[in-house]
C-alpha cells in the first residue's frame, strides 16, 4: 500500500479481472456473430436460398441512425424487447419476440438505451405508421397524442401556411399548419421505418400469442394461430370469430374480456375463471342460458365461491345472436388449455326455445340453473 | 506538523486550488441551469422547443457531462491536490503546469458540451462528448494526475492512510477505464451489443470507481480532522477499500437484465451488487461510529454536517441500490426514471454534498477568509431539502413508472406517462431550489477566491475620506 507502483498494480489488477470478463470475454463469446437464416439445416449450415437476417439498413436509414443519436432520442427510447420472463414487452406489442445480440451486429450505432420515458422502438417499423404520421409526430407529437411529453422538433421542418405539393398537414388544437420535411427529417423517418425484428433466428423464435391485450398491433398479424390452423376450417372459423366476440368491448361484441380477463382467469372472489372451469367444460345448457340472460349472486366454481354479477352479455345487453353465442362458447371451451366439444347455433336455438317465456334482463342464479339441470 | 508548515503548504496550493474550485463552481451552475431546462421540458414539452440546441435529449446529456466532468473533475483535482499535499507535508510543485492543464481540461469540456448541443453527440454512455475533445481531456488529465502523484511521492511520512488510498485509486482508475472504453469503442470497435456492454460498464464504473472512492477518501480525511478523533474501527478501512476495488467493477452491469446480451452478464452484476453490502457497511461503520460519538460537534460544524449528510445518503441509497439490483425488482424498475434516482443520489446526494463540505473546510485555510455563516447555513438547508425532494420524487415516481409499465393493457402515453407527470413537476421544483442553493454557494466561494477589485478602492476611499476630514 505504501509503494505507489505496487498499489497501482493492485488496483489495476482488480480492474483487469472485470475487463477480462466484460470486454475480452464478451468479445470472444459474442463479438463475432454473423447474420444467419431463420432455421438451420441439421448440420448447422444455412439452407440454400434462405434469406439471411438481420439485414443491413439502407443508406438513408444509416444516416437517420446518426441523426437519432445526435438528437438524443436514445435518452428516452430503448430499442430492446426483453425476455418474456423479464417483462411484458411482447405482450405490450413492442415486438414479436425478445431481441437477441445477433439483431444488432450490422448496426454502427447500437441504441439499445436504458430508459423508457417513450415507448420501445425496436420494432417501430412494424407498427404500420405511415411516413406522414411519423413526420407529424416528429414535428409535434402532441398533435397526434395529446398526453405525449416527447419534445417537438419543428426545426426539422419548413412551416407553410397554405396547402401545397408534398406538404404534410398538421392539425393542432387551434391552428392547421403545413410542413415540408427537411432531408434530416426524412432520414430519421427512414430509420424508424427500417427498425424491425420481424424475422426468426435459430436462437429465438416468435413468441406464440396467448393473451395479448386487445390494443396490440400484433394480434392482426398473428391470426390464425398455430392451434386453430390444425383444426377443421369450420371449427377454426368458429373459434376465431368467438375470440373476436370475447375481446370486443363495443357494439356487436361480448365484452367478456373486461371481467374474465384476457387470461380467462377472472378475478378471485368476484369473477370466476373460465380456464379449466367445471362450469365451462361441463353441461352446455347452463352456460348457454348464462350467455343469454347473465347471472347474479353466489356461484361455486372449481370449489371456490364467487359473488359478483354478470349482466346479459352483448352490446346492447343480451343482444348476442344464436350464432354468436355458439362461437364465443366454442372459443372459451377451447382456449387457455381448455378442450371440449363445440357449441352449434342449433343447440343455442333449442335452449332459447325452452326458456322463451323468461323476461328480458332477468338474470339467473346459480341455484336456479343447478336445479333445472337436475 | 506545526501550524507554520501547514501554512506554507496551504499557501503553495492557494492559486491552483482556487483555480480548480472556481471553475468547478462555474460548471456546477452550468449543470444546474441545464438541469432546470431539462426538467422544465418534461413538464412542458413546448418550452424552448423551437431551439434545436435545447432539445431534451441533448440538454439532459449535456447536463450529466457538465456535472460529472466539469463539476466532478475540477473538484476532484482541487481537493486531491490540497489533501494529498497536506498529508504529504509537502509543498505543491508544478503549479504552472497544473493550471495550464486545468485550463485545457476546462476548454475540452466546454467544446465537448457545445459539440453535444450542436448535434455531434456520441452514443456511448458518459462518452457522449465528440471524439475530437477526448485526446485533449486525456492528456490534460494525465498531466494533472502525474503532478499530484509527484506530490504524493515526495511525502515525508512513508506510511499511507485511507484517504490517500481512496483518492489515488480514484485518480488512477479513471484513465484506465477510459483507455479500455476508448480502445473497445473507437480504436478497435466491437460489434453489436458488445459495444453496449462496454459503454454501460464504462458509464457506471465512472460513478463507482471515480466519484465514489474519491468522496469516500475525502470523508476519511475530513471527519477525523474536524472531530479531532481517529476513525473508529479504522482497521476495517483496508478491507472496505479492497472490497470496492474487487467488486465495484463487476457490480455495474445489472441494468441489462433480460436484454440482448448473454445472461451471465446481468447475473454476475446482480451477485456482485449484493456483495457490495460489505464495503458499504465498512464505510458507514467507520464514518458514523466516529461521528455519532459526538453528534453535537457534527451539528455545530457546517462542513461536517455536509459530509455526514453525504455519507448517510451514501449508506441509505447504496442499500436501496442493492435492493433494486435484485432481478425481481430490476424487472420492474430497470427502464424507469429510477435510473435518475441512482444517478442523482450518487452525484448530488453523496459526491456533491461531500465536496461542499470539504470546500467550506478548506477555503478558510487557504485564503484566510471565512464565508458568511448565514450563507453557508442557507446553502446547507436548501441543498438538503432540494436533494431529498429530488430523490424522493425520482424514487416514488420511478416505482410508479416501473409498475405501470409492466401492465401491458395500459396505454403508454395516456396512462403510464401521465401518471408520472406530477413527479416531473416536483423534480422541476427541486431543481429550482437546488439552482438557488448552488448560486449562493458559487457566489460565496467566488467572493472568497477572487480578489474583489472594489475592495482596495473602497478602502482607499475611506482613507481619502479620513484624509479630507483631517
Amino acid at each position: 500500500m505504501n509503494n505507489i507502483f505496487k498499489f497501482a498494480f493492485g488496483i489495476f489488477s482488480t480492474l483487469a479481472i472485470a475487463w477480462l470478463a466484460f470486454v475480452v470475454g464478451a468479445r470472444i463469446q459474442f463479438g463475432d456473430l454473423q447474420p444467419t437464416s431463420s432455421f438451420l439445416e441439421e448440420d448447422g449450415s444455412i439452407p440454400k436460398n434462405a434469406d439471411i437476417f438481420p439485414q443491413a439498413l439502407s443508406g438513408i436509414a444509416q444516416q437517420g441512425a446518426q441523426e437519432y443519436v445526435a438528437l438524443g432520442c436514445a435518452t428516452c427510447h430503448t430499442q430492446q424487447v426483453r425476455l418474456v420472463d423479464s417483462g411484458f414487452d411482447v405482450e405490450r406489442g413492442w415486438g414479436k419476440r425478445p431481441s437477441v445480440a445477433r439483431d444488432y451486429v450490422l448496426q454502427n450505432e447500437v441504441n439499445i438505451g436504458n430508459t423508457r420515458i417513450g415507448p420501445d422502438l425496436a420494432n417501430v417499423g412494424l407498427r404500420e405508421y405511415s411516413d406522414e404520421w411519423l413526420h407529424q409526430h416528429l414535428f409535434e407529437p402532441q398533435s397526434l397524442i395529446q398526453e405525449s411529453i416527447c419534445p417537438p422538433s419543428p426545426f426539422l421542418y419548413d412551416i407553410k401556411d397554405s396547402k401545397g405539393e408534398g406538404l404534410i398537414e398538421v392539425i393542432a388544437e387551434e391552428s392547421t399548419r403545413y410542413i415540408a420535411p427537411s432531408d434530416r427529417a426524412n432520414r430519421v423517418v427512414a430509420y424508424l421505418q427500417a427498425l424491425n425484428q420481424d424475422y426468426e433466428l435459430p436462437e429465438m423464435g416468435f413468441v406464440e400469442e396467448e393473451d395479448t391485450s386487445e390494443n396490440s398491433e400484433l394480434e392482426v398479424a398473428s391470426v390464425p394461430d398455430l392451434n386453430s390452423s390444425q383444426l377443421p376450417s369450420w371449427l377454426a372459423d368458429q373459434i376465431s370469430s368467438g375470440r373476436e366476440i370475447y375481446k370486443k368491448v363495443g357494439p356487436g361484441g361480448g365484452g367478456c374480456v373486461t371481467c374474465h380477463q384476457p387470461t380467462g382467469l377472472g378475478q378471485p372472489g368476484i369473477f370466476p375463471p373460465l380456464a379449466d372451469s367445471d362450469w365451462v367444460l361441463g353441461d352446455k345448457e347452463r352456460i348457454i342460458k348464462v350467455s343469454m340472460y347473465g347471472l347474479m349472486g353466489e356461484i361455486e366454481v372449481n370449489g371456490l365461491k364467487y359473488n359478483g354479477a354478470m349482466v346479459p352479455p352483448g352490446m346492447p345487453m343480451g343482444s348476442l345472436t344464436d350464432q354468436q353465442i355458439a362461437d364465443v362458447l366454442t372459443y372459451v371451451r377451447n382456449e387457455w388449455g381448455n378442450s371440449a366439444s363445440s357449441v352449434s347455433a342449433d343447440e343455442v336455438a333449442h335452449v332459447r326455445s325452452t326458456i322463451k317465456d323468461r323476461g328480458a334482463m332477468q338474470m339467473w342464479t346459480a341455484a336456479e340453473l343447478n336445479t333445472a339441470e337436475q | 506538523m506545526n501550524t507554520s508548515s501547514e501554512n506554507i503548504i496551504d499557501k503553495s496550493s492557494k492559486w491552483v486550488v482556487s483555480f480548480f474550485v472556481a471553475s468547478a463552481g462555474l460548471w456546477l451552475l452550468a449543470a444546474a441551469f441545464l438541469a432546470y431546462i431539462a426538467a422544465a421540458k418534461l413538464t412542458d414539452p413546448f418550452f424552448l422547443s423551437t431551439f434545436e440546441f435545447f432539445t431534451y435529449g441533448k440538454v439532459k446529456i449535456a447536463q450529466a457531462n457538465a456535472f460529472v466532468y466539469g463539476w466532478g473533475g475540477n473538484s476532484i483535482f482541487a481537493i486531491s491536490i490540497w489533501i494529498l499535499a497536506r498529508l504529504s507535508q509537502c509543498e505543491v510543485r508544478g503549479r504552472f503546469m497544473l493550471i495550464i492543464a486545468g485550463i485545457l481540461w476546462n476548454l475540452g469540456i466546454t467544446f465537448g458540451l457545445l459539440g453535444i448541443l450542436d448535434g455531434h453527440m456520441n452514443s456511448h454512455e458518459m462518452l457522449e462528448m465528440p471524439n475530437e475533445v477526448w485526446p485533449l481531456l486525456f492528456v490534460s488529465y494525465s498531466i494533472i494526475t502525474c503532478l499530484i502523484i509527484v506530490i504524493h511521492r515526495s511525502r515525508r511520512i512513508h506510511e499511507t492512510i485511507a484517504p490517500q488510498w481512496f483518492i489515488l485509486a480514484s485518480l488512477l482508475w479513471f484513465p484506465a477505464l477510459f483507455i479500455i472504453a476508448w480502445n473497445g469503442l473507437e480504436i478497435n470497435p466491437a460489434k453489436g451489443t458488445v459495444q453496449t456492454v462496454l459503454s454501460m460498464w464504462f458509464g457506471q464504473s465512472l460513478i463507482w470507481l471515480w466519484l465514489t472512492p474519491f468522496a469516500l477518501g475525502v470523508a476519511y480525511y475530513v471527519i477525523p480532522a474536524i472531530m479531532g478523533k481517529p476513525i473508529d474501527k479504522y482497521y476495517l478501512a483496508i478491507f472496505g477499500f479492497w472490497c470496492i476495488a474487487a467488486l465495484a467493477p463487476w457490480s455495474v452491469v445489472h441494468h441489462l437484465e433480460g436484454g440482448p446480451v448473454p445472461m451471465w452478464i446481468p447475473a454476475i452484476g446482480t451477485v456482485m451488487s449484493i456483495a457490495m453490502i460489505f464495503p458499504i457497511a465498512v464505510a458507514s461503520t467507520n464514518f458514523h461510529a466516529t461521528a455519532f460519538k459526538d453528534i453535537g460537534k457534527v451539528w455545530d460544524s457546517l462542513p461536517l454536517r455536509f459530509i455526514i449528510f453525504g455519507t448517510l445518503s451514501y449508506t441509505f441509497s447504496s442499500y436501496i441500490g442493492v435492493i433494486f439490483s435484485l432481478p425481481a425488482v430490476a424487472k420492474l424498475t430497470q427502464f424507469s426514471i429510477i435510473n435518475e434516482f441512482h444517478f442523482n443520489q450518487r452525484v448530488y446526494g453523496f459526491f456533491s454534498m461531500i465536496v461542499f463540505g470539504v470546500v467550506y473546510h478548506m477555503l478558510p485555510k487557504i485564503t484566510g477568509k471565512e464565508i458568511g455563516k448565514t450563507a453557508k447555513s442557507f446553502h446547507f438547508w436548501t441543498s438538503a431539502f432540494g436533494v431529498l425532494i429530488l430523490l424522493l420524487s425520482y424514487l416514488i415516481g420511478g416505482l410508479t413508472h416501473g409498475v405501470l409499465a409492466q401492465q401491458p393493457s395500459l396505454d403508454w402515453a395516456s396512462s403510464v406517462i401521465s401518471s408520472i407527470k406530477p413527479y416531473f413537476l416536483i423534480t422541476e421544483f427541486a431543481f429550482v431550489i437546488l439552482g438557488f442553493s448552488q448560486l449562493v454557494f458559487v457566489v460565496n466561494i467566488w467572493k472568497v477566491l477572487v480578489p474583489n477589485p472594489f475592495e482596495d478602492f473602497s478602502k482607499n476611499k475611506k482613507f481619502a475620506g479620513k484624509g479630507s476630514t483631517a
